[in-house]
């Protein structure tokens, strides 16, 4: 925990950031329009006696108080799908439309591919690409769950992904993870700025390959769920030749601006568009997201 | 690349599925299986899996998955079974039950509440849970939380 205090002058109220570190997260999911309707759905949580409250910012996401909601029925008949909330974030900013061609370039294990499929109502295709084979299991059995029929799993280090026309792009990375705190305390031991460089490194790679495959115009949304700077507005920065930055923010959800300085270096100032999701604000895990166009 | 007509040919015998449920779908057969996916261009590069596994055709009779049936079984007219809530639970423990039922041998669509639950095999007035392991709701097991 004490290496968060190297956010302690840029996370707002950093005192609720670091108590906050110790209250579990509510068990939270997304409601899966592609089996079922949202108001069906509901109807049945109520009938069943199953207790849960709406997401005020997002009308298919759901708190429940169940503690293991993986055993419900509607989870085994693919109705709703076990997603932390700010993680249903990145999808929505990316707003994939039926019929296009969306790329999710680090898939597994597929909360994000299979919104986004269910955003495009099961039409046009997404390419989930997961190089680890052991986590394609995950990914190809919650797209089956699911019902995803627009979905085709490729096998590719991100950052040599083929030439493809694509309209969107996700690039959810590998990253430190600290926004998971809540969930997995030991996560802050496994934190060091030499992590994160190397974590920098591969995702710096993603990112570019990310915005070399979308045409001009095309959307790149990239995201983390950690908060080092070094993994989030350092990298995006790495782009910014080829791609605009635009304005990350759901009627809602409450966000912090990027950073446009870090350990006394000066970023873009374009990089305050990015949003960085802090536990003690939405009583979430923690999320970076940028949205970029292509030039 | 398989030919639609013959899928659906398949499922129709079966399961008396309408016309047109498969439309606007390809299907693809890889080593003894058949996938499903929305019919898209796909761009020549090289893939794991594509869409959906919806059928084994390794054993005969064919075989459909249970994420195929829970998608498409909700328009079968036959060999369906439908089960009260103790049959229901036994069955999405992966046990077999005695069952009277009307149903041919052989695959049957196990739906429960007016849900599709996946898929049964129906013999010998038996009705087997043919629930993958991982889709098994065992009294209490862990379920997974992944984000
Ligand atoms: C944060 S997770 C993705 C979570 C997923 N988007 C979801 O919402 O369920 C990052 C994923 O990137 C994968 N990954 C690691 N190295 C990669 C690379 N070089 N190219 C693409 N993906 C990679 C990891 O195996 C991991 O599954």
């Amino acid at each position: 925990m004490d290496y968060a205090e190297r956010y302690r002058e840029i996370i707002p109220e950093f005192d609720r950031f670091q108590e906050i570190q110790s209250c579990p997260l509510a068990a939270t999911a997304r409601i899966n329009e592609l089996k079922i309707d949202r108001s069906r759905l509901l109807e049945r949580l109520r009938v069943g006696g199953i207790s849960f409250e709406q997401l005020g910012w997002y009308s298919h996401g759901i708190r429940l108080s169940s503690e293991k909601p993986g055993k419900l029925l509607d989870y085994m008949l693919g109705f709703i799908h076990i997603q932390e909330e700010v993680s249903m974030v990145p999808p929505l900013i990316l707003g994939p439309l039926p019929g296009e061609r969306v790329l999710d370039l680090c898939a597994s294990p597929g909360g994000k591919t299979t919104q986004i499929s269910q955003m495009m109502k099961n039409q046009g295709l997404v390419v989930a690409n997961e190089p680890s084979l052991s986590r394609i299991s995950a990914l190809r059995s919650n797209c089956e769950r699911l019902g995803a029929l627009n979905v085709v799993i490729t096998r590719y280090d991100g950052r040599q992904f083929p030439e493809i026309d694509v309209d969107r792009v996700l690039v959810d990375a590998p990253c430190s993870s600290e926004g998971r705190a809540r969930r997995d305390p030991g996560i802050w031991s496994r934190c060091s700025p030499k992590r994160s460089q190397d974590l920098a490194a591969l995702q710096t790679g993603l990112l570019k390959r990310a915005v070399k495959l979308a045409k001009p115009g095309g959307v790149i949304v990239y995201s983390t769920c950690t908060y080092a700077p070094e993994e989030n507005e350092l990298v995006v920065q790495s782009v910014l030749d080829s791609a605009r930055l635009e304005q990350v923010a759901l009627p809602g959800l409450k966000e912090c601006p990027g950073l446009t300085e870090w350990q006394g270096r000066i970023l873009s100032d374009e990089l305050k568009l990015c949003a960085r999701y802090y536990p003690h604000q939405n009583d979430t895990g923690g999320f970076f997201v940028a949205r970029l166009i292509k030039e | 690349m398989v030919d639609p007509s013959d899928i659906f040919e398949l499922w129709r015998a079966r399961f008396g599925l309408p016309d047109g449920v498969f439309s606007g779908y390809r299907f693809f057969r890889r080593a003894q299986s058949i996938w499903v996916l929305r019919d898209e261009k796909l761009p020549r590069i090289s893939y794991e899996t594509l869409g959906l596994r919806m059928m084994s055709l390794k054993d005969r009779p064919w075989k459909p998955t249970t994420c195929a049936l829970q998608v498409f079984g909700k328009y079968a007219t036959r060999n369906t079974v439908h089960l009260d809530s103790v049959q229901a639970s036994r069955f999405l423990a992966g046990e077999s039950q005695h069952l009277p039922c009307d149903c041919e041998p052989g695959y049957v669509v196990v739906f429960y509440s007016g849900e599709v639950l996946g898929c049964g095999l129906y013999s010998h007035g038996k009705l087997i849970s043919q629930l993958p392991k991982e889709r098994r709701m065992a009294s209490c097991e862990d379920g997974d939380g992944d984000t």
